[in-house]
């Protein structure tokens, strides 16, 4: 037992400084940063090349945009002359995590998560019971919501706390591309979380589908099934954004403009859900410049 | 003849996955000219397959395959439960196997119950049906298909560079074993030159996924044993090759540094290479320092040992691989027994353990641990110079690849051979896969056969027998995963 304690006073501290201070460029991993368009950029060739439709462009509109909520940060679009910097001050990085363009949907984000859950925030700093539910995610997400956990991030710090069971959990994490046979699964889940509660969809797959919006056994962007608060864009987000992401949940962090929120527009037919498949809307936007 | 039928096998959709499983390994029989004529054998499975007989009858026995590791995967036994196993794997998404059915639920005291697709202890979808007796497991089913993506039927069609996307991201903690084994065998069918030291930089990476992987077991089996203070030392450790990784090869978990004829990153400076090493020994060394802590605490052993034994017989039989093949006393891994460059010219020592239980298998992992540093050490050390990609250097290169990469080949250089094949040791075992490209150099047809996938059976048959408070050892010294086997 002496040499446990021994031990860990031999390796100092390890845990990130984060939320008190910005997180250093080695707790954000290289690719978290977006695409981000220069001079040069090429979008109808990015348009063409981006493989999960994240590069939206229309000479005709003039609209120009990257969709983070897409965007696996595969880097294809460099050849089409994006950006992807490596050093990049990390109060901008963060913020393009949760970037929005101002889409009229999310106008009033930070209004309602306040108004939503606002009375809540008190109880939750102190206890913030999260569970994880994977609905088909290649495992990389799984990982990266586990790592909260190690003592580089340690989130039992600021009081939040993985649980086992529904009954006892204040959020729900979705990570994954929603499988068609996860859908009922999710919702029995999300129906037997005890209201008020939270959800956090992380990772491009389970805002957008990501690399997988083809398959076959893709049902839709987890949005669509149950109400979605918070959204943490990337492939898989580093544990920082995670992190960020039950922060600002929370209403620990306070942002002005650097988050989403997902409109909670539940499908009530099959049908709708069709239409809005076809017409490819995404319903949020990332940054475009 | 022989590659006629075979692509027939697995090209061809309704045919039940037991078989293209078992024409996988027929194929990589036939690669490893060991003279034995798999023709008629694979002739009987044809003709067993037009007359649309069940599953359990197109599987091969052990006596007619031979006990060679690379000849078993599905193979009948004594096992009355084989059957049901088999059905549960292949069922469709979401679905159980009726244990009641087939009066296996039955009895005095027998309780049945799912666990998952929701469980922490399991932090993936995918659910396990328990047949108990008191505290006992009599039987478990496991129940994948929760999550499968469809990622071999997706990708038909698609560019190889393109897919590359989807297949590297089939199990995400094996995201460097899989593109290395698709790119390697694309490359091998397109006969494309791929630099030396690009492939050298792939064992690194694959190693270095072994290294993370391994740890990550190792922590949660510690966290299983109420362990928290070491699990979360190795949890460090495991972050910190995550680091090393995102620095290195640009992801945390090495998606993207693989392309189609070489690798993006670039460690041909010495310094690079030495810092990097010196790392990775730092973290192998501080991991062995917890070990021997560990081996002296009694209430971790006493929790692995005896736990969950599979016999070397039944690993045989029920076509384990891996770290659990090996744990059982197989002697068997890629990196020896199949190697691709550039382990075949370094020396990766093969380690195995005669216990078969959880704790043979942990000590495997963490003998693994050490052995992949020293490869890692060696491969550092003699990486040989040059560059990485091919055509680097030239403008628009990068391009060129990302958007004509069919157009820039030949129709000519894809006649020479059907369909290629190459086989990985992943960190969970000997990962497979098959691919054919048509004429413009597309995927026409892709087979992989996870590492996960083949330990399922013997997962099952190891549970039997054992309490259930076991379940969660027993699980992660498999070091199965959903996603891989959901591919
Ligand atoms: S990095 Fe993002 S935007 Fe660029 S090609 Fe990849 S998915 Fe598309
Ligand atoms: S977002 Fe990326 S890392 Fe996360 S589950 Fe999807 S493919 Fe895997």
């Amino acid at each position: 037992m002496k040499l446990w304690v021994l031990r860990g006073l031999k390796k100092g501290m390890l845990t990130t400084k984060f939320p008190k201070e910005q997180p250093t460029q080695d707790e954000l991993s290289r690719k978290s940063f977006p695409p981000t368009p220069s001079k040069v950029s090429d979008w109808e060739r990015g348009r063409l090349i981006c493989p999960t439709g994240a590069i939206q462009y229309d000479s005709q509109l003039a609209k120009s945009e990257i969709d983070l909520g897409k965007c696996i940060y595969c880097q294809r679009c460099s050849s089409a002359g994006f950006e992807f910097p490596e050093t990049r001050d990390s109060t901008s990085a963060l913020k393009a995590t949760f970037a929005t363009n101002g889409d009229s949907a999310y106008e009033s984000d930070e209004r309602l998560l306040f108004e939503k859950y606002s009375k809540l925030w008190k109880s939750f700093k102190k206890s913030f019971h999260v569970l994880m539910i994977d609905v088909g995610s290649c495992n990389a997400c799984n990982f990266e919501v586990l790592n909260l956990s190690n003592p580089y991030y340690d989130f039992n710090r600021l009081g939040i706390f993985f649980t086992n069971s529904p009954k006892h959990a204040d959020a729900l994490i979705v990570v994954g591309a929603l499988n068609k046979a996860m859908v009922d699964v999710l919702k029995r889940t999300y129906d037997n979380i005890p209201s008020p509660k939270l959800v956090i969809s992380v990772g491009a797959c389970s805002i957008s589908g990501g690399i997988f919006q083809n398959t076959e056994s893709f049902a839709s962007p987890v949005r669509k099934v149950i109400p979605v608060d918070v959204v943490v864009p990337g492939c898989p987000p580093t544990p920082i954004q995670i992190l960020q992401g039950l922060l600002i949940a929370t209403g620990r962090i306070k942002t002005t403009e650097s988050f989403v929120r997902a409109p909670t527009d539940i499908e009530e037919t099959s049908e709708q859900e069709e239409e809005e498949k076809n017409e490819g809307s995404s319903s949020f936007k990332g940054v475009s410049g | 003849m022989l590659r006629k039928f075979v692509e027939q096998i697995v090209g061809a959709s309704p045919i039940s996955k037991a078989i293209q499983l078992s024409a996988v390994f027929k194929i990589a029989g036939e690669h490893d000219d060991d003279g034995r004529d798999n023709k008629e054998e694979i002739l009987a499975i044809w003709a067993d397959i037009e007359n649309n007989k069940t599953i359990l009858s197109l599987v091969p026995s052990v006596e007619e395959l031979g006990r060679k590791p690379e000849t078993l995967l599905l193979c009948q036994s004594s096992l009355s439960f084989l059957p049901l196993l088999i059905k549960s794997l292949y069922s469709t998404p979401g679905s159980q196997i009726d244990l009641d059915a087939h009066g296996l639920a039955e009895g005095y005291g027998i309780f049945t119950f799912l666990y998952g697709p929701v469980t922490f202890g399991v932090p993936e979808a995918g659910g396990f049906k328990f047949v108990t007796y008191g505290e006992r497991i009599v039987k478990v089913a496991p129940t994948i298909n929760f999550k499968r993506r469809g990622i071999e039927q997706s990708i038909v069609g698609m560019k190889p560079d393109e897919a590359l996307l989807l297949v590297e991201r089939s199990a995400g903690n094996f995201s460097a074993s899989y593109s290395t084994c698709f790119a390697t065998a694309v490359e091998d069918s397109l006969r494309i030159e791929t630099p030396e030291a690009a492939k050298w930089i792939r064992a690194v990476a694959i190693e270095l996924e072994r290294i993370y992987n391994h740890l990550h077991a190792f922590a949660r089996e510690a966290e299983a044993a109420t362990q928290s203070v070491a699990a979360n030392q190795v949890h460090a450790l495991k972050e910190r090759v995550l680091r090393l990784n995102a620095k290195y090869f640009g992801h945390r978990f090495l998606f993207g540094f693989n392309e189609i004829g070489g690798v993006k990153c670039d460690l041909s400076s010495r310094e690079d290479r030495e810092e990097l090493f010196s790392s990775v020994r730092e973290i192998a060394k501080e991991f062995s320092e917890i070990v021997d802590y560990f081996l002296s605490s009694r209430i971790f052993l006493d929790r692995l040992q005896n736990t969950a034994r599979l016999s070397k017989e039944d690993a045989l039989s029920l076509g384990a691989v891996g770290p659990v093949a090996r744990g059982s006393g197989i002697d068997w891994d890629d990196r020896q027994s199949y190697p691709i460059e550039p382990y075949s010219d370094i020396f990766v020592p093969l380690e195995t353990s005669n216990d078969g239980d959880a704790m043979g298998r942990m000590m495997v992992r963490i003998r693994e641990v050490a052995s992949s540093t020293v490869a890692i050490e060696e491969l550092l050390d003699r990486l040989p110079a040059g560059k990485t990609k091919k055509g680097a250097g030239e403008k628009n290169a990068e391009f060129q690849s990302t958007l004509s990469f069919s157009a820039t080949t030949t129709t000519s250089s894809l006649t020479q051979s059907d369909f290629s094949l190459c086989r990985i040791e992943s960190p969970s075992g000997d990962l497979i896969q098959i691919v054919k490209l048509d004429k413009r150099g597309r995927i026409k047809s892709l087979h992989i056969r996870p590492p996960s996938f083949a330990n399922w059976l013997s997962f099952a048959k190891s549970l039997e027998g054992n309490v259930f408070t076991d379940f969660q050892f027993s699980f992660e010294s498999f070091g199965l995963s959903y996603a891989d086997s959901d591919r």
